[in-house]
């Protein structure tokens, strides 16, 4: 293949530009001349055609070949398997159909169930928790009422220590009040007769001899 | 607008789809209506390649494997019968003026003093060729096909194509000259 035949088929093909091939065949006059009858002859192919196009049934000869008489088929038999699926559904499923107050009731198969079990488990989670308060309040009230007797016991036992000792003071001051009183009834009775007594009988200074002491 | 694939479509029609094969039908009618004309030079004959090819295609449908694209694919088809009526034929039966398959409706008139003169001439310079030449012309610049895939289509080396390509060229620009000459002479 020629050199200029390549450059030739290269603008066929649109790689190159009308004018880089002009340029380039310009110097081979038999490349040159074939360059230009077939850009002649594709300006002339690309100009568009006017003449009309004759009509063909072609609708005919595609309903003989390929299109197939439709089917005529009644719905009936595809009502009835429609209507069996369903039933065949209902059947299997879960699915209750139920008639109650003059109504028709579609339901889930054990759904009261499911409710009664779930209620149950709901009660048994507070009973549970009742009880743990209860047993907390219980136990609070114990530790309260031990603490409240603790309390009471040290208040009484104070109490009594305090009694004991006002009991004491008061025998103490009771006997001292005796005494005293003793002490008088002998000055007032006794020593005026003592006191003559031992004047009357022997002077003896010391009056210690005697061992009665003033309180 | 979303375009259906060729092979989305052919799908739908052997599935019994019409719509389908009309979409199919409307792509390519025009380009293998005209593909007719330009080769055999005639309404009637390139009429009859469409309604041929189309019949073809229809029977044939469930044949396209997907190898090559089915414009390829559907032109080759085309080819093999537009060959084989031009072998029927008469090599002497050569296009005419009477068969102008110029419609007078065009949209503008420049364009049809300037385009219809220039495309008549070019057309009645192809006409001269040798089928086979002409074949490859009307294929490569017309329906841009590469090398390669009208030498698939015509089940020849792509060598063979181009060297019909460019004799086919060569031809033209021999005539195209001696036109100018003639022209030049009577005016």
């Amino acid at each position: 293949m020629s050199n200029s035949q390549q450059i030739f088929e290269a603008w066929l093909a649109g790689k190159i530009t009308a004018s880089e091939c002009e340029q380039q065949l310009d110097q081979t006059s038999e490349w040159y001349s074939r360059f230009q009858t077939a850009q002649m002859i594709q300006r002339q192919a690309k100009a568009p055609f006017f003449a009309p196009v004759p009509e063909i049934d072609t609708m005919s000869m595609f309903a003989q070949q390929w299109q197939r008489p439709a089917k005529t088929s009644s719905w009936w038999p595809k009502l009835s398997v429609a209507f069996s699926v369903m039933a065949l559904v209902v059947s299997l499923s879960p699915l209750e159909l139920q008639m109650q107050d003059s109504g028709l009731t579609l339901s889930w198969r054990g759904g009261q169930q499911m409710q009664q079990q779930q209620l149950e488990t709901l009660l048994a989670g507070y009973r549970k928790e009742q009880q743990d308060y209860i047993q907390t309040q219980l136990q609070g009230t114990q530790q309260q009422q031990a603490s409240q007797l603790i309390l009471l016991k040290d208040y009484l036992t104070e109490q009594q220590t305090k009694e004991r000792r006002t009991d004491m003071l008061e025998l103490v001051e009771y006997l001292n009040q005796q005494r005293q009183s003793d002490w008088h009834y002998w000055q007032e009775n006794y020593q005026p007769s003592q006191a003559r007594l031992d004047t009357s009988a022997v002077y003896n200074p010391d009056q210690q001899r005697s061992g009665v002491r003033k309180p | 607008m979303f375009k259906r694939s060729d092979e989305s479509l052919i799908e739908k029609a052997i599935g019994g789809d019409a719509k389908a094969w009309q979409q199919l039908v409307s792509r390519y009618q025009a380009p293998l209506y005209y593909f007719g004309l330009r080769l055999l030079g005639s309404p009637d004959d390139a009429r009859d390649l469409l309604q041929d090819v189309l019949m073809v295609l229809c029977r044939n449908l469930a044949q396209y494997r997907g190898d090559s694209s089915f414009k390829s694919w559907l032109f080759g088809i085309a080819n093999y019968r537009a060959m084989d009526m031009l072998r029927k034929r008469k090599a002497t039966t050569e296009f005419t003026d009477d068969h102008d398959f110029y419609d007078d409706e065009a949209p503008s008139f420049e364009q049809q003093l300037y385009g219809q003169h220039t495309q008549r001439l070019v057309q009645q310079q192809l006409r001269s060729l040798p089928p086979e030449q002409r074949l490859v012309v009307e294929l490569r610049f017309y329906q841009q096909f590469t090398f390669d895939e009208i030498a698939d289509q015509l089940a020849l080396s792509s060598n063979t194509i181009k060297s019909r390509f460019y004799a086919a060229l060569d031809k033209l620009r021999t005539q195209l000259e001696l036109t100018d000459v003639e022209q030049s002479a009577n005016f």
